[in-house]
This record gives structure tokens, sequence and C-alpha cells, in this order.
């Protein structure tokens, strides 16, 4: 329904909420649980802002590095940043 | 009357006539003698031939018609005294200079005129318009009047008709009529005569003006001429145009040109297109597209593609546009053809990675890993390259073989790897053609995984969308493995998502995890502060259509959708 938007980048992305993707992630992990309609919309959004912060960390990574590309050891040193501040309750304050 | 009579200029003969007719009838016949004795002299001065002489007389007696009817018998006399050659030449020259009123005036006092007489100035006037209207139709009328004239007249009449159809015939002809008629004069006078009497003609009688064009015969010829050397002037860009042949040295020239032309993503685009089509699909659209991103540096610096790119290049630009219009396709597919899409997009993306100049440039595969993760097709590069193995085997061989990297749509590559597999690696030029083969051969089988590789990893299908939206946010280019790595920590993120949706809807005494759980986690989480809404973020990062579902929004009838 979600056509990607056209702009200048070659690669076209896919704007598109992968809902069943995530309505079947979540029953994988919590089957007890339900999820309402709009919830896997928000956590599709959550999703969207994890990996836009783990990208702006991965790339400042990899520019402190002066490296032009983005690296595993980059990428891996972003998520750790970034998956702790995503812990929410588990993570102790 | 004399003065009017000067010599040379015609349309001081007609004038003279005019005045001879007005002075017709109070004049004595003494007073045309001496306009048409001046005549005389004009014409003296112009020899004037015995068949001038006798055009003269019937014109002479045509103007002794018109002068009785407004005269008397005196005119006759003076008629017959203008049997001379005065009054031939002078009625000729008047009535040829001044043919609309030779033709009108004539008419009108020819009406009373006996009519015997009025067969001849009929002739005349026939003949005369003739002159006037159409040359062939003089000929007709000039038959008429057998004995009016010598047939130099008729045939200067013809020959007239022939100047008119060529103004260069014009005047020869005219000498020739003044040779055969023994008055050049007269008959320069003649032709002149029948030259001016068109201008005037036309200025008095605006509806006679529309046969001076029919004379344009001649001018439609040198147009016709004309034409042919715009035409020959045209034909070599045509030819060039139309050239569409490959490898055709004239496009070659071009292409850069075209090349240059094109802004970077199409010009990128066309490359791939030109590589991966000879024959544009519509499903080649899209790996156009997804391939166009990935090698545009590749596609640029190689030379050999500037020549497919010159031959293919009408076919690119019309794929590109094919492509774009695919492009909403691609993405309006939905989940459902996703997979399918992904399985061929990867393929050809896997390919496309064999083919890159991996042993130059190491970053190539890891650009169209990048490439097509970030391009939004569902297939997992890396999953798929090893479960491509029967594929993969003959690309790993073409990996080793440095080729240019092109997309190639399936079709293309069928073909190509038809024909080219047996060949060994290629050479700058042959490599275009030859990947596409090669990867073409490897398409069809290649074309039964996609499907179930996504059905067998639904989850690593959605990874790989996030994954692909890293790289897209990342905007610079990436290894495969930083983007496996992506996926790995996007897992554990999921992982932590439900733990704490589910502890919130347990705190909440729900089995049901509602936005608000959501919501509160993303305040935890601080993407959602008090300065900056969850609004706020739905509406910055999601589309319209989600943007509608998850923000109440008031509408008609007092009534708030969602429902809150």
């Amino acid at each position: 329904m979600v056509l990607s938007t056209t702009v200048s980048q070659r690669k076209h992305i896919k704007r598109k909420a992968p809902r069943g993707f995530l309505k079947r992630v979540f029953k994988r992990q919590k089957p007890h649980l339900r999820l309402e309609t709009s919830g896997d919309l928000l956590m599709h959004l959550n999703c969207l802002l994890f990996v836009h912060r783990l990208a702006e960390e991965s790339r400042t990574n990899a520019c402190e590095n002066k490296c032009g590309i983005i690296k595993k050891e980059h990428v891996l040193a972003a998520a750790k940043v970034i998956l702790k501040k995503s812990r929410g309750l588990l993570c102790a304050r | 009357m004399a003065d009017s009579g000067s010599p040379d200029s015609e349309p001081t003969t007609r004038t003279l006539l005019r005045r001879v007719l007005d002075t017709a009838d109070p004049s004595t016949p003494r007073r045309p003698r001496s306009a048409r004795a001046g005549a005389q002299r004009a014409l003296l001065e112009t020899p004037s031939s015995r068949r001038l002489s006798s055009q003269t007389k019937t014109t002479a007696r045509r103007r002794s018609q018109r002068i009785r009817s407004i005269g008397k018998l005196a005119h006759v006399q003076a008629s017959g005294y203008l049997e001379e050659q005065t009054p031939r030449t002078l009625l000729k020259n008047i009535l040829l200079t001044a043919p609309e009123s030779s033709i009108v005036m004539p008419k009108s006092v020819v009406k009373p005129g006996p009519a015997p007489q009025v067969v001849q100035p009929s002739s005349r006037e026939s003949s005369r318009g003739s002159l006037e209207l159409q040359l062939p139709e003089l000929e007709p009328p000039t038959t008429l009047a057998p004995g009016l004239l010598a047939p130099g007249r008729r045939k200067q009449r013809l020959r007239l008709s022939v100047f008119q159809e060529g103004m260069d015939k014009g005047l020869p002809l005219s000498q020739e009529s003044r040779g055969n008629a023994d008055a050049s004069s007269l008959t320069s006078s003649l032709n002149l005569t029948f030259a001016t009497p068109l201008q005037p003609q036309s200025v008095q009688r605006p509806g006679l003006a529309r046969r001076p064009p029919t004379r344009r015969a001649v001018d439609v010829g040198a147009f016709l001429q004309d034409l042919r050397d715009t035409s020959l002037a045209l034909a070599p860009p045509d030819t060039v145009l139309e050239d569409t042949q490959p490898f055709s040295q004239p496009l070659v020239g071009r292409s850069p040109s075209v090349h240059h032309s094109l802004p970077c993503p199409s010009h990128s685009g066309a490359e791939d297109a030109e590589r991966a089509v000879s024959h544009r699909t519509r499903s080649t659209g899209p790996r156009l597209q997804n391939n166009s991103p990935g090698k545009p540096a590749q596609l640029l610096a190689g030379k050999a593609e500037v020549d497919a790119l010159a031959m293919n290049f009408p076919n690119t630009s019309s794929s590109i546009f094919g492509e774009v219009g695919v492009e909403p396709l691609q993405d309006g597919v939905g989940g459902e053809a996703e997979e399918r899409t992904e399985k061929s997009l990867s393929m050809s993306k896997v390919k496309e990675a064999a083919r890159a100049r991996g042993s130059a440039r190491a970053q190539e595969p890891e650009g169209h890993t990048q490439v097509t993760e970030a391009e939004g097709s569902q297939g997992a590069i890396e999953t798929k390259e090893p479960e491509g193995s029967s594929g993969d085997c003959p690309t790993s061989s073409r990996r080793v073989s440095p080729e240019l990297a092109s997309s190639t749509p399936e079709f293309l590559q069928a073909k190509r790897i038809q024909g080219l597999e047996p060949a060994p690696p290629p050479s700058t030029a042959v490599l275009p053609s030859e990947p596409l083969e090669p990867l073409s051969a490897r398409l069809p089988p290649r074309a039964r995984t996609p499907g179930p590789k996504a059905c067998q990893n639904p989850y690593k299908t959605g990874l790989s969308h996030y994954a692909k939206l890293f790289s897209f946010y990342a905007k610079m280019p990436m290894e495969k493995k930083a983007l496996e790595m992506v996926e790995k920590c996007l897992d554990k993120y999921f992982q932590h998502l439900c733990d704490d949706l589910e502890m919130f809807a347990a705190h909440a005494g729900r089995k049901t995890v509602r936005p608000e759980d959501l919501e509160l986690l993303m305040r935890r989480q601080g993407l959602v502060t008090d300065q900056v809404s969850l609004h706020v973020l739905v509406e910055r990062h999601l589309p319209l259509e989600y943007r509608q579902l998850l923000i109440p929004c008031a509408f008609s009838g007092n009534s708030v959708f969602p429902a809150q």
C-alpha cells in the first residue's frame, strides 16, 4: 500500500511496514500475548528509530576511524551502545 | 497628346489610348491621329512587324469599334489611317500594357460593337485574357484569330506562355520573337507589355491577381530542387539518428555526448540497462534500477560500456522509463511477489557481484550487497548466496574473472549466457555481453530458488528489510559482514522489544499489548520526550497511511478516527 517514496536516491526504499513479519515475530516471542492492530505500526516505528540510531552511530564510528565504508567493527560497537540505550526496563537505569 | 505619345513608355500608350478614347467622341480623327501619330512616333522608334501590324489592324479595328461606339466613322477613317504601323503597335501596346482596361473597357465598348467585330475582339480579349490568365489558354484563342496576326504573334504569345513558365526562357523567347517579328523592340515591348499588364492587372483587378501565381510552376520546380537540397542536407542526420546499430562509430562518437547529457542516475541506469538490456522487459526494470545504483562507478569506468550504451541508449532511455514505471510496481507488488522478486533480484545481484570486477575491486560485491539490501529487496543476499549453491558455483567462477559489473535481467542474462558460457573470461569489450550471458544461463535455474528461499526464511526477509533501511540511513557503503551484524543486532533488539512489551502489558494487567505500551517503551528509550511527542515521531517517520491510522483525527459528524 505504501509505495516507496521516490527520492533522488537511486535506491528505492520500501516504506512499507512488514506488518506480517512483525506480528509473526511477536507471536513467536510471546505466544501468550496479543498485539493490537496499531501496535505493530508503532513497533515498526520503533524499529525504524532503532535502525536509524544504529546507522548514525555506525557512521560516526566509521568516520572516526576515517573509513570510507562501514565495517563490521563499527556496527558492533554501535550496536552495543544503542542496544543499551534501547533496553528500557531490562537494563539498569 | 503628342507628349502623351512620347515613346518608350508603355503606360504612355495606355494613357494615350485612354485619351484617345476620351477624345474619341468629340475629337476629330485628327486627334486620334495626332495621338496615334505620337504613338506612331513611339512605334516608329520600334519597328513593327507586319504581323504586329496585322494585329494592330485588328486592334485598330477593335479600337475603331470602340471609337465607333463612342465616335463616328471618322474613327474608322482614322483607324484606316491607322492601318499603318502606328495604330497597330499602338493598339497592341495599349492592349498589352493595359490588359485590365483593355479587357474591361473593350468589353464594355465592344458590346455595343457589331457582332463580327466582336469575334475578333473577343478573340483578342480572350487572347489577352489568356495572356493575362494563363498562357496555355492563349493558344486556343490565338488559333481562333487566324488571320488577325501573323503566326509570329501567336508564336510570340506561345513563347510568352513558355516565358511565363520559365523566366529564363522569356528573354530568349522574346529575342526569338523579335527575330521572327522583325520587331525586336516591339516584341520586347510586347513581352514587356505582357509582363507589365500582369502587374497593373493585379493592381487594378485583385481578382485576377491569382493568375500570376499560376506561373509558379517554375518556382515550384526550383522549390522542389531546393527541397531536394534540403532533404539531402537532412539525410545525413537522419541516417545518423536512424543508425542504431551497435558499435556504430557515429553513435559511439555520440555516446559520450549522450552520456554526459544524461543525468547521473539515469546515466548509470542507462548503462546498466544497456548492458542488461538488449531486450528490455518490465521485469528487468527493477533489477536494472537496483543494479544501477550499485554500479555507476563501475559502469562509468568501462569504455566498452560506452559502446554498449551507444547502441542500447535508445533502449536504455525507454528502459529507464520503464524502470521508473516499474518502480512503483515493484513496491506495490507487496510481500507476495516480494519474495519472488527478491529471489530474482538477489540472484541477479549475486551475479552482479560475481561479475563485479572483484579482483580489482573488493568493494564492489559489498557495494552490491549493500545496494541490494538498501534497495529494499526482500531477499537476503548473504543467505541466498550460500543457498544458491548451484547457481553460485558458476557465479563464483565468474567472480574470479574480472568482468564488468552489469545488471542484467534474467532474460538478458539467459540470452547472453547461452552465447557466452563457452566464452572465456572477457576482454573489456566483451565484458558487457559476457557477464550477461552467463547470468542469463544461471537465471533460469535460480528462478526456482528465490521462491522457496523466501518462504524458508521469512524472518531473514524481514530482517533484511530493516538491514536495507540501515544502509539507507547510513548513507555510506557497507560491508556484507556489517550488514550481517546489523541483522544480528536487529534480532536482539526484537527480543528486547517483545520482552519490554510483555512487561508493560503485564504491569498494566493486560494480556494484550496496546499502543500505550509502545509509547511507554519509546519514552523509556528516550525517543519520546516532553518536547518530542509520539505523534511527532509518527509524522516524521511513517508514511501517511500509517499516520492516519495512528494519530486520531477528527472527521465530520463529530467522529474521531481512530477512536480513542
